[in-house]
């Protein structure tokens, strides 16, 4: 059994929790082409899938990840506007994040949502894109662009919502990295709105790396913001902007509080929690970003893991 | 089309990488910083063989087409690689049987009626009838065996035919059957750099009075390397008594090149860069793995000698063998070669379960030092891998095994490593006693012994090796066989290089040669 155990661990030394190894830089250049959008996923949006996706969701995965932590839900009011396809686009740090907010939205939403997931990541395998696509109604998302064929247009055309990480990637740090046009793009070109929705403590309770919750039912936040619309004269840029600016002032809620996020919003003043890339090119007056966030890694993911402050009745206004 | 190879260099992402140690292999961590050369990806097969063999009959290189060289009541003698190539055994029908298959459909049409079909074993032991069968298929094997399909006899004064001599005074003795022909037709697989070309009727048939002009330590200590043929003055001296053996004899060639897939599918693990291994590499890794470790040693060795090749040929070229060489060289440069800049302190290699001469046998302790610093050693072009005063670690169990019947003399050559390790001091004192002792002589003929030589040219095999590196160190391997062929032996990788550091220091450069599959070292 040791020579198994040693094996086994051998095997597993460097691989993340699906068997897959981080490519060597010097090996990055003479990667194979991705194949994940060759992995078909319409079987997954037929009724019976669904069915069976509603079910999982609702009897073991809803109830597993709330038995594991504490979820705090915010915002779901806002979504009775939404009817028909919307982009919903949230920061990512873990893998929490899409079991939280499938638990959070309410399930007319959930019934017609299609996930975006990096193609290169749950879709090299097919077992592993089998799985996700099932629980998850993941479709495959190309992350290095090399091909602009995607799916997302065809889901919102058949009157699919989607949920999109726009970061790409779960943040090294836990902070907000910067959001790629294709959300905004998507909104734009299809006339949709966007859901903004901020995730706090996601992070702190499972980081890149971890399989499982941190023990202790740590607390984490879904704060859900209004749908926004991109305005006839605003650009795709800036209306991606609009989208970090609105997942900020969600972010800093928790630290805020509500009326003292928008203060800080309207007064062009919000600290944007960005990491180790800046969420923003610009302010939304045009302005080169203040570099004042730049600080040592340590601290960002220091920040990051901060216990939260326990619940208390939720705050309107602040001192 | 696959990907060429590369230089990886080891990184805190790079995962522990496969590492070859005979009939079993696992998984090491390299030092940071470490480089790894990997082959580049199997080239695709040919998909219509047979129409690529027709078409090179029919359009060959420096010759005219082979149906105008074939003629009623002439001596027609088709010569093919034994079986230490390829390696392993590829999956029937082989490409020697495609090719001798054709070749016979056009002597046939001719009105040929004396044909003869001899194996160029050289001094290697004589291929039984299934080997044959499988090598030639059934069709040829039915048609011919035993009389008109045979093993090549070196030891056979009646069967040589001594052509002459080279202008630097090399004797050119070969089999006479082919030597009386009236067309020569060679049938080759190319696996390495080193096979085809010259060497294919020079060697293939030749007599030890013909091959110790090449096959000694001077010869291969200037060959640098043997799979650099410009630079190997063993092709040198096949090219002057090929220039004998063509100045008598007509030799039409069929060359053949073949792609990177050793393995079965089963096996695929053993091919794919580590860090691309997917669920099923990695389930099938283990399992393989495990149920290696497990077996006994018999059983093991029965299934590692019965994995087949999936081979695809990527290349078949015929013609006049100094005109098809260059065009079979070119493809296997396409499919092996990788570019390497500089020289390491320390070159690693993973030796694999086989080499040429233990096909259905047994690896033993010399073949072991012949496979590692004869052929891996040697697979470069330009300079070794290791820069001189360096130091190799093989990864090999080294057991003390010898195959009785097959390789007896090696067993009192073993003893003789005993007394000197020192190659030209084997040469001088016990090379031609050991060359003309009957009873190995015996053995060779009526049973399947390699030729009593042969363990001394699978020494000189090493000589450059040897006199390049400072240290030798086998991991995994035995302690006292290890010491007895002058090498030391460490438990581990790290042990190795705490061994090694007296030679290059606490902090040595490390490339690992990650063959299996074949790559060819082109270092800057």
């Amino acid at each position: 059994m040791s020579g198994l155990r040693d094996d086994l661990r051998l095997l597993r030394h460097g691989r993340d929790w699906r068997g897959r190894s981080r490519v060597p830089r010097s090996a990055q250049c003479w990667e194979p082409p991705d194949n994940g959008d060759d992995f078909p996923t319409a079987w997954a949006r037929t009724a019976a899938a669904g069915a069976l996706r509603s079910a999982l969701q609702q009897a073991m995965l809803k109830p597993v990840i709330w038995s594991q932590t504490r979820p705090v839900v915010r915002g779901r009011e806002y979504l009775d506007s939404v009817r028909g396809p919307a982009v919903f686009v949230a920061n990512h740090s873990s893998h929490l994040d899409t079991p939280l907010i499938l638990g959070a939205l309410p399930p007319r939403i959930t019934k017609k949502l299609a996930v975006g997931a990096a193609a290169d990541y749950f879709f090299d395998s097919r077992t592993v894109a089998a799985a996700t696509t099932l629980l998850f109604n993941a479709f495959p998302v190309e992350r290095r662009a090399r091909r602009g064929r995607s799916l997302a247009a065809e889901l919102v055309d058949g009157g699919w919502s989607l949920l999109l990480y726009p970061e790409g990637s779960r943040t090294v740090d836990g902070w907000l990295t910067g959001f790629k046009l294709g959300a905004a793009q998507l909104c734009s070109m299809k006339g949709i709105p966007a859901v903004p929705i901020a995730l706090r403590g996601t992070f702190a309770a499972m980081p890149r790396g971890r399989r499982w919750p941190q023990p202790g039912r740590p607390r984490v936040s879904v704060r859900i913001g209004r749908p926004l619309r991109i305005e006839a004269d605003e650009t795709v840029p800036e209306f991606r902007i609009r989208l970090v600016r609105a997942v900020a002032t969600l972010w800093a809620e928790d630290d805020l509080g509500w009326y003292g996020a928008l203060r800080a919003a309207a007064d062009d003043s919000l600290a944007l929690p960005t990491g180790s890339r800046s969420a923003l090119p610009s302010t939304a007056s045009g302005q080169p970003l203040p570099q004042d966030n730049e600080v040592a890694p340590w601290r960002r993911v220091w920040e990051a893991t901060r216990p939260a402050a326990d619940d208390g009745p939720r705050q309107v206004w602040t001192d | 089309m696959g990907r060429p190879g590369f230089m990886l260099d080891v990184d805190e992402r790079t995962p522990p990488l496969l590492m070859h140690e005979g009939e079993g292999f696992r998984l090491e961590r390299l030092p940071l910083g470490s480089r790894v050369i990997y082959p580049p990806e199997s080239l695709p097969g040919i998909v219509d063989l047979e129409g690529a063999i027709h078409h090179a009959l029919l359009h060959p290189h420096g010759s005219d087409p082979l149906p105008q060289l074939l003629r009623r009541g002439m001596r027609l003698t088709i010569v093919f690689d034994d079986l230490s190539l390829p390696l392993p055994q590829m999956r029937t029908p082989d490409v020697r049987q495609r090719v001798i298959e054709q070749v016979l459909e056009l002597a046939a049409a001719a009105g040929v009626d004396d044909v003869e079909l001899i194996a160029a074993n050289s001094l290697h032991r004589r291929m039984t009838p299934a080997e044959l069968k499988r090598t030639v298929g059934e069709r040829v094997f039915r048609a011919f065996h035993p009389d008109h399909l045979r093993n090549h006899d070196a030891e056979d004064p009646d069967d040589l035919a001594h052509l002459g001599t080279t202008p630097h005074g090399e004797d050119v003795e070969i089999n006479r059957r082919a030597a009386e022909s009236d067309l020569i037709v060679y049938v080759n697989i190319t696996l390495t750099a080193m096979n085809g070309g010259s060497k294919s009727v020079a060697v293939g048939l030749a007599s030890y009075a013909s091959l110790r002009h090449h096959h000694n330590v001077h010869t291969l200590r200037h060959s640098r390397s043997f799979n650099d043929p410009p630079h190997s003055a063993m092709h040198q001296s096949y090219d002057r008594m090929a220039d004998v053996i063509g100045g008598q004899v007509p030799v039409f060639t069929i060359e053949t090149t073949l792609n990177n897939e050793p393995f079965p599918t089963a096996l695929r693990f053993l091919t794919r860069r580590e860090w691309e291994w997917n669920l099923t590499d990695q389930a099938s890794y283990l399992a393989v793995k495990r149920s290696n470790d497990l077996a006994t040693g018999k059983l093991r060795r029965r299934i590692w000698q019965a994995t087949e090749a999936p081979y695809g040929v990527t290349g078949v070229h015929a013609g006049a063998p100094s005109q098809v060489h260059p065009h079979t060289l070119a493809a296997v440069h396409r499919q092996q070669l990788t570019e390497v800049q500089g020289q390491a302190d320390v070159a690693i290699f993973g030796l694999p379960y086989i080499c040429p001469y233990n096909v259905n046998s047994i690896m033993n302790p010399i073949l072991v030092m012949s496979l590692g610093l004869g052929y891996f050693f040697n697979l470069y072009r330009g300079k070794p891998i290791v820069r001189e005063g360096g130091v190799a670690i093989f990864y090999h169990p080294m057991p003390h095994e010898f195959h009785p019947v097959h390789h007896p003399s090696y067993i009192d050559f073993y003893d003789l490593l005993a007394e000197t390790t020192d190659p030209v001091m084997l040469e001088t004192k016990y090379e031609k006693q050991f060359a003309t002792d009957p009873w190995y002589t015996h053995l060779y003929r009526t049973s399947y012994a390699y030729h009593g030589v042969h363990p001394f040219y699978m020494w000189y095999w090493g000589a450059h090796a040897m006199q390049h590196l400072a240290d030798v160190i086998f991991v995994g391997g035995d302690r006292s066989t290890t010491a007895r062929l002058g090498f030391r032996a460490a438990s581990s990788l790290a042990d190795a290089l705490e061994l090694a550091r007296d030679t290059v220091g606490a902090n040595p450069e490390i490339s690992y040669l990650h063959a299996p599959p074949m790559v060819l070292a082109d270092v800057r």
